[in-house]
């Protein structure tokens, strides 16, 4: 195959694969709880800087993993008691909510680190061979790392005890507690886990682009077509979603260019916002 | 007046009067400030140089002041948001003019806000734009003193095609007026220099755009140069992708809008084989620049905002309008446009001459090093291209 | 009697409505109090507001002596208390053994051993997802489920609507092993057959409040009685 069909082959999965991981912490949190945390793109912001502290610490890439889930879990955890329980049960009240504190957590940023952009090196520069073609290192280990976490999260989705614990609290709560299942708990650690998967995407897009206060709103909005695309709750629906968008977006900008695949992006958001609301996969 | 007899007590009212006539117009002085309307990016996508901008502006204004004002008038900055919609932008004009008889405007945004106000102001008031852009600005009353593709382009085209023999360009910019009139000067110059464009792409302004495909495109066509008009965090993360892909060793790059908050965004090892061509880098050498950074940093502090093109082209927005008003003694529009042509105001970095209601000035041919920017050729009084006639 | 389960004087209710209006009642370990009533008197929430689900703004709520009002539901569920609701009685979207076994304790699949050769259905259906079982079949899925927790009350709320006569025969069987045991249940059941066979005491509801109670079996007329209008 000629070397620049498979690079706009690898491009493809790496748009897939970085948008599953992305959108993942956003589909659990509306899958779960029935709340769009529409500050999810804020906390992957947050990854970022702390990708960026890491670095500039001068300490090893690898401990702003740890890091930013842990900063941003810490976050998610103070926002589920304070922001997201007092309003459960009420979609419309939640969505301004974290809207709000969307807000609060971009001019947060601005005040501590200014608007700037702040640059942070890949942590794994060069490229490397791959059938020919010279593909980056890190994007090629994205791709390798994003489709095997998100295919070993299904995994522990289908088998573990949790995972069928989180499918019966979802398909019916009440019964769920009724059997002895703590789904508040269930519920603020499955906010919490989100929380802590946008920080992640944050360190991982860090080195890609630049890191500023109001790079969240890109991340949020890729994330929510994915929902809307592949329906909520199941791991194949968020597959199938980004697999859509990442890849449409992907594939028409290789043979278009970019404005034709955000084009393809937009309409096929509305097309399914009109004709299948549900997604794709979702949950009968 | 009613005819009356001089009475002592008159006399001494009349005379204490006269006495006072200076005092009172002194104060109805004070009270009459000159006042410049600035819009700026408090808001929106631009605010990264809002501070910069705000800051460049009061530095002017403090050291105009301080050596008596415009026409012994105080300058009174009033501070406008340009960072929303052009709308937004005129609601704000038609009050600064009608509630607080703004003298004067100077804005330093996009094109589209410079179109509204132009059709909003309709010239009864001074206006005074500075950033960059596409060029073909002649509205009466109208004074642009941004960087025209003409004195950015031919430069950079000129270094591409004679020093580095670049025959073969690529062209990508984002998908708006300012990117294309600038690479149909690229295109004009290009062809002049013996090079043509072998492939040219827009991206959308605004939308989360990722670079993985450009590049790889890119990468096939094999062109010399790139020539980059894309802008903000578009120009960040293309050339960082651009960097990944490794392209930055085997093509050269011009960006036509890179200063410095940009280049910090792309970082020290994405910028090998960068150039750029602006009126101004905070590197550029020269008396009257050292002395504006003293003064800025003396007045703002360690942490006085990044300087930058945009930003700093408020501080010659505000000379440029005390040397107008000051030639025109006074703001008439027919006056202040007479005075304009070979009008010599100051800039950060020094003083350029209005033609045509644009200034010649020096441009900078800069090489990236790393995060910081390295002069290596001066152009002296560069015309601007436009030919606005005098109305 | 030392009550193993007793309730007083519950007002509970949805929004602005009271549909409990100073409930009382009480079971003693190993008896079964049958709930009765007509379509909509408050059975299922009193059943609900037992469970937890339904906050009381009055009354008391005691097991073995031990005021459980202000639990939530998963801490009933720990204090011993099984529920078997009436409607969306099983998890759908699971397999038969994940419904039985999602939050078994320790010795759950030795009791259920019994029970599969009593209900050969589950067996054949392990794998199956309980949303492909019939209506009965889910109640017995439900009844066993609740059967094979560790409790020391179970409260079913009409737990034989579709099932089969010889299932339901099957179903007394293990109530009354149970209650032998030492379990409390409380049940609420259209099925008046089964009080006749089962019933230590029962209680009759009407408009939200105890219009009859008595213990030992109830006498069909007398029930009947207050059921009809």
């Amino acid at each position: 195959m000629d070397p620049l069909v498979t690079t706009q082959f690898l491009n493809i999965a790496f748009g897939i694969a970085t948008l599953a991981v992305l959108a993942l912490g956003l589909a659990i949190v509306f899958g779960l709880l029935g709340v769009l945390n529409i500050a999810h793109g804020e906390l992957v912001m947050a990854g970022a800087y702390a990708a960026w502290i890491v670095q500039s610490a001068g300490l090893p890439y690898a401990l702003a993993v740890p890091l930013a889930m842990l900063a941003c879990g810490l976050l998610g955890w103070l926002i589920e008691a304070g922001l997201i329980r007092p309003l459960y049960a009420r979609p419309f009240d939640t969505l301004l909510a974290t809207w709000g504190l969307s807000l609060l957590l971009r001019k947060t940023a601005e005040a501590i680190w200014g608007l700037g952009y702040k640059s942070v090196a890949l942590p794994l520069p060069g490229t490397v061979d791959v059938l020919g073609a010279a593909y980056p290192r890190y994007r090629l280990m994205l791709i390798v790392l994003c489709l095997a976490g998100v295919a070993a999260l299904a995994a522990w989705f289908a088998k573990s005890g949790a995972g069928t614990r989180i499918k019966a609290m979802v398909a019916n709560p009440d019964l769920a507690q009724a059997v002895g299942i703590r789904t508040g708990r269930l519920a603020r650690n499955a906010f919490v886990a989100g929380c802590a998967l946008a920080g992640l995407g944050g360190v991982m897009v860090a080195p890609l682009t630049p890191v500023h206060p109001f790079m969240g709103i890109d991340y949020i909005l890729e994330s929510f077509f994915v929902l809307v695309v592949g329906g909520l709750g199941s791991v194949a629906g968020l597959v199938a979603g980004a697999g859509i968008i990442g890849g449409l977006g992907s594939l028409v900008s290789a043979v278009a260019d970019r404005t034709a695949g955000y084009t393809a992006v937009l309409v096929i958001a509305i097309l399914f916002l009109w004709l299948r609301p549900r997604g794709l996969l979702a949950r009968a | 007046m009613q005819k009356r007899s001089v009475t002592r007590r008159g006399f001494v009212a009349g005379g204490a009067a006269i006495l006072a006539a200076p005092v009172v117009l002194r104060h109805a002085r004070a009270a009459d400030p000159f006042k410049i309307g600035l819009f700026y990016a408090a808001s929106g996508p631009a605010a990264l140089f809002g501070p910069t901008q705000k800051a460049s502006a009061e530095l002017a204004v403090e050291q105009i002041n301080k050596n008596g004002g415009i026409l012994g008038r105080q300058v009174q900055l009033l501070l406008a948001d340009a960072g929303g919609p052009p709308a937004e932008s005129t609601k704000t004009a038609v009050r600064l003019m009608v509630q607080e008889k703004c003298d004067l405007f100077v804005g330093s945004h996009d094109s589209a806000t410079r179109e509204a106000l132009v059709g909003t102001i309709k010239a009864r008031v001074p206006y005074i734009y500075t950033p960059i852009y596409e060029g073909g600005e002649c509205a009466p009353n109208t004074y642009v003193l941004a960087d025209t593709p003409e004195q950015q382009v031919r430069p950079s085209i000129d270094l591409l095609t004679k020093e580095k023999k670049v025959k073969n360009v690529y062209l990508i910019g984002n998908d708006y007026v300012w990117p294309r009139k600038t690479n149909d000067r690229v295109k004009q110059y290009l062809t002049a220099g013996g090079g043509k464009v072998i492939g040219e792409e827009y991206v959308p302004l605004g939308a989360p755009n990722k670079f993985e495909e450009a590049v790889t495109r890119i990468k096939g066509a094999k062109p010399d140069a790139v020539v980059i008009t894309l802008v903000g965090a578009d120009n960040v993360n293309f050339n960082r992708t651009f960097a990944g892909f490794g392209l930055d060793k085997e093509m050269l790059r011009a960006s036509m809008l890179l200063e410095e908050n940009t280049l910090l965004g792309i970082g020290a090892e994405n910028s090998k084989q960068l150039y750029n061509c602006m009126s101004y880098f905070s590197s550029v050498p020269g008396a009257a620049h050292d002395a504006f950074k003293a003064a800025y940093k003396a007045k703002f502090g360690e942490k006085a905002p990044q300087l930058s093109i945009i930003g700093v082209d408020c501080f010659a927005g505000v000379y440029c309008a005390k040397a107008l008003v000051e030639k025109a003694k006074g703001t008439k529009a027919a006056d202040l446009m007479a005075a304009s042509e070979g009008l010599t105001f100051s800039t950060a970095t020094g003083p350029v001459t209005m033609k045509n209601r644009h200034p010649d000035k020096p441009m900078y041919l800069a090489e990236c090093e790393g995060t910081n920017f390295k002069i290596i050729k001066t152009f002296d009084n560069v015309g601007s291209g436009e030919a606005c006639k005098q109305a | 009697m030392s009550a193993r389960f007793e309730f007083r004087g519950l007002v509970a209710g949805y929004g602005g409505t009271t549909i409990l209006r100073g409930i009382a009642g009480a079971v003693a370990a190993g008896e079964v109090l049958f709930v009765l009533g007509r379509n909509g008197v408050g059975k299922s929430t009193l059943m609900k507001a037992l469970m937890g689900f339904l906050p009381c703004r009055e009354g008391a709520v005691r097991l073995d002596g031990r005021e459980i009002g202000g639990l939530a539901p998963p801490e009933r569920r720990r204090a011993g208390i099984t529920y078997c609701p009436q409607e969306r009685a099983v998890f759908d979207e699971l397999s038969v053994a994940d419904n039985l076994f999602l939050t078994a304790p320790p010795g759950a699949a030795a009791r259920l051993a019994p029970l599969a050769e009593r209900f050969p259905i589950l067996a054949r259906r392990r794998e199956q997802r309980a949303g492909t079982l019939s209506g009965g079949e889910k109640k017995i899925l439900s009844f066993v489920r609740g059967a094979i927790e560790d409790h020391s009350l179970v409260l079913l709320d009409e737990p034989t609507e579709g099932v089969q006569a010889e299932n339901i025969e099957r179903m007394e069987a293990v109530v009354r092993e149970q209650c032998a045991a030492g379990t409390a249940f409380v049940v609420v059941e259209q099925n008046l057959a089964m009080a006749e066979r089962l019933a230590d005491r029962w209680l009759v509801l009407d408009k939200g409040q105890v219009v009859a109670e008595g213990s030992g079996r109830p006498e069909r007329a007398a029930i009947i009685a207050h059921i009809q209008v």
